[in-house]
């Protein structure tokens, strides 16, 4: 594909700019053909893939490198999109907000760097991916359980630099990150958190240090690049329970968020539980071709025809106990009687117990990718985004925010898909948009969609925890208390450490001086 | 199959000879990078298994591959396949896996076809 240089950026100091870059990574690992620039696009793009295309890509393989990548960088002002894998599938992926940017690629910095069973953490840089890290600690007996997101061809820190989620009880992955290294964009290096002493002992063990707690400000954010975390990890238990269950009926999903979410407050249930469509099933195990050829959303008929065949629910469901063997019975008895107040359904149970293999129903999870099957619900070059808000844990609100959502995707034409996680005090909905990239009528009428999802959400008080690159501006303008404050706090910041704003412009809405399009004031949306 | 996909593939099963290695070197890289969507019971078995039957469900079975044909799919993606940047797979060990998968393998008299 053709090469696509930042706005402004004079093309003779870009070559001399590439060139130094080649002089610190060496040649092989400087990427500048029209192959590796096809390679860093957003696959899944719901438009046009180059409104989003880098120019090139380098692949530092330490602190070092990546310290003078940067200063180069601020030597001819040319800006860097930094990717940890580049496995964001669904929000960009690999490729940058702004386009001509140059793909800071970290997939060679693999190394574990320390595992702790018996504190439960570990110590990674950003290449770390989770077959990687499962790899080790089972090849090595380590009692230390991941917390692994739906696809887990990513990589460790970078998902939880990304705010990823799992059903686990670790799974609210950003908490986990525990101590950072992080290059400044100016090149400069720091440590947050106590190890930020030299010869620190506890970094990788409290969070907080002395005086103001940066990690969280680098997550979702464009203030430095992450070349090492202290992440923690959940040490092995005695037992678990696995209950399933499937509703019936879309109006389940109020009492079922009302039952649960009195069980994770109170923490007998710790960890998120996701309660998805049938669309969840149908789209990794089948075609929509197969079920249905007619314009719109599918009809009801369809809809039981596929729970029929599956044997699943409207809703699907799992719950999943961890800890002693007592503990595990008696919060099975627990979650079993509050349901039971509600539903004469009975849980489909699993039990594990220590020194019985892992299964999907027990034991320690394995990483996968199984979700990526669903973009070929379409057929075609297959794609999607998720449009995810968090919002209250209360049933009537999670209903009212079902049939909004749900007769949006009708008035656009899409397949509603959606699940709701019970994070304790708030729900995630992440509304899953499939669409075959190949047809211009349904991309454009995806896009459509999300606008309007993005303003529902908005007026109804609800903000998206995560979103793909082609609409940060967009989300991050709905956060507008006091005139876009927390915005111009951000490019207050963004100016202090970036002043020519070379790190990632456009992250989460944030572009500072140097490179920002319109003032932030005003809104930024397309 | 996209259109340059086949002309590709018409072009190069056109020079294509025999592949023979004993134990192709390609095989621990294969398994390693690709073995977690292609390996028995992974997503690119389940997904290769819809498309193209249960007889070419597993790609390093598969009797009817050429190698830029596999190197095409791997840095430009395929259905639910994303693409292989060079840093994470520099082209030398895409040339090994390539070569793996192409091996003449146990049985084969046919050669390759192309992929309906």
């Amino acid at each position: 594909m053709r090469r696509i240089l930042p706005v402004g950026m004079n093309p003779a100091a870009y070559t001399r700019a590439l060139n130094a870059f080649a002089g610190v990574v060496g040649k092989p690992w400087l990427f500048n053909t029209d192959e590796d620039r096809e390679t860093y696009l957003d696959i899944y793009a719901p438009g046009d893939e180059e409104r989003h295309a880098p120019s090139a890509a380098v692949a530092p393989a330490t602190t070092e490198e990546i310290q003078a990548l940067l200063r180069i960088a601020n030597e001819f002002k040319l800006p860097l999109w930094p990717i940890s894998r580049g496995k964001n599938m669904g929000y960009g992926g690999a490729a940058p907000v702004m386009a001509g940017a140059v793909v800071l690629d970290l997939s060679r910095m693999t190394r574990i760097l320390d595992v702790d069973p018996k504190l439960g953490y570990c110590e990674l840089e950003p290449g770390v991916g989770f077959f990687q890290l499962h790899e080790y600690l089972t090849a090595n007996k380590i009692p230390l359980w991941l917390s692994i997101p739906g696809n887990a061809w990513g990589s460790v820190i970078g998902n939880a630099l990304e705010r990823g989620f799992a059903a686990s009880p670790y799974g609210e992955h950003s908490s986990n990150l525990c101590g950072l290294e992080v290059v400044l964009p100016t090149g400069d290096l720091v440590r947050t958190g106590m190890g930020a002493m030299k010869g620190a002992k506890a970094g990788p063990l409290f969070k907080f240090g002395f005086g103001p707690s940066w990690d969280q400000l680098f997550v979702q954010s464009n203030f430095g690049v992450v070349t090492r975390a202290g992440v923690w990890l959940m040490p092995e238990p005695e037992a678990t329970a696995t209950l399933s269950m499937g509703l019936p009926n879309p109006e389940d999903l109020g009492w079922a968020i009302d039952v649960l979410t009195p069980l994770r407050l109170n923490r007998t249930i710790e960890q998120s539980v996701g309660i998805a469509s049938y669309m969840g099933t149908a789209t990794v195990s089948s075609q929509r071709s197969e079920w249905y050829d007619g314009p719109g959303a599918m009809p009801d008929s369809v809809v039981q025809a596929i729970l029929k065949k599956y044997d699943i629910g409207w809703w699907n469901f799992s719950v999943r106990l961890y800890g002693g063997e007592g503990a595990v019975a008696a919060n099975r008895r627990t979650v079993e009687d509050a349901f039971a107040k509600h539903t004469r359904r009975e849980f489909r149970a699993s039990t594990w117990t220590k020194g019985q293999p892992s299964t999907p129903r027990g034991g320690a999870p394995s990483p996968g990718v199984f979700p990526l099957q669903v973009v070929n619900w379409h057929g075609g070059r297959g794609g999607h985004i998720g449009f995810s808000p968090a919002m209250p844990a209360d049933g009537k609100l999670v209903m009212e925010q079902f049939a909004r959502t749900r007769k949006r995707y009708a008035e656009f034409g899409q397949d509603y898909s959606a699940t709701f996680y019970q994070n304790t005090r708030h729900v995630t909905n992440v509304n899953l948009i499939i669409y075959n990239r190949d047809d211009e009528g349904q991309t454009g009428r995806v896009r459509g969609l999300f606008d309007a999802l993005v303003g529902d959400a908005h007026a109804n008080g609800y903000g998206e925890y995560r979103t793909h690159i082609s609409y940060m501006d967009k989300v991050a303008a709905t956060f507008d208390f006091n005139g876009h404050a927390l915005g111009r706090l951000n490019e207050k910041l963004k100016d202090a450490l970036d002043p020519n704003g070379v790190l990632a412009p456009g992250k989460s809405g944030i572009w500072g001086s140097a490179r920002r399009p319109r003032p932030p004031a005003k809104g930024r949306g397309k | 199959m996209h259109p340059f996909l086949i002309a590709i593939a018409i072009a190069a099963l056109a020079a294509a000879g025999p592949a023979f290695a004993a134990e192709p070197p390609g095989q621990e890289i294969f398994q390693r990078q690709c073995g977690m969507c292609h390996a028995e019971g992974g997503t690119g078995t389940f997904m290769l298994g819809r498309r193209l039957g249960p007889d070419n469900a597993l790609l390093a079975e598969r009797r009817n591959l050429i190698e830029p044909y596999v190197k095409r799919v791997v840095r430009y993606g395929l259905n639910s396949m994303p693409r292989f940047t060079r840093a994470e797979l520099p082209d030398a060990s895409l040339d090994a896996i390539a070569a793996y998968l192409v091996r003449a393998k146990p049985g084969a008299g046919d050669g390759p076809t192309i992929e309906k």
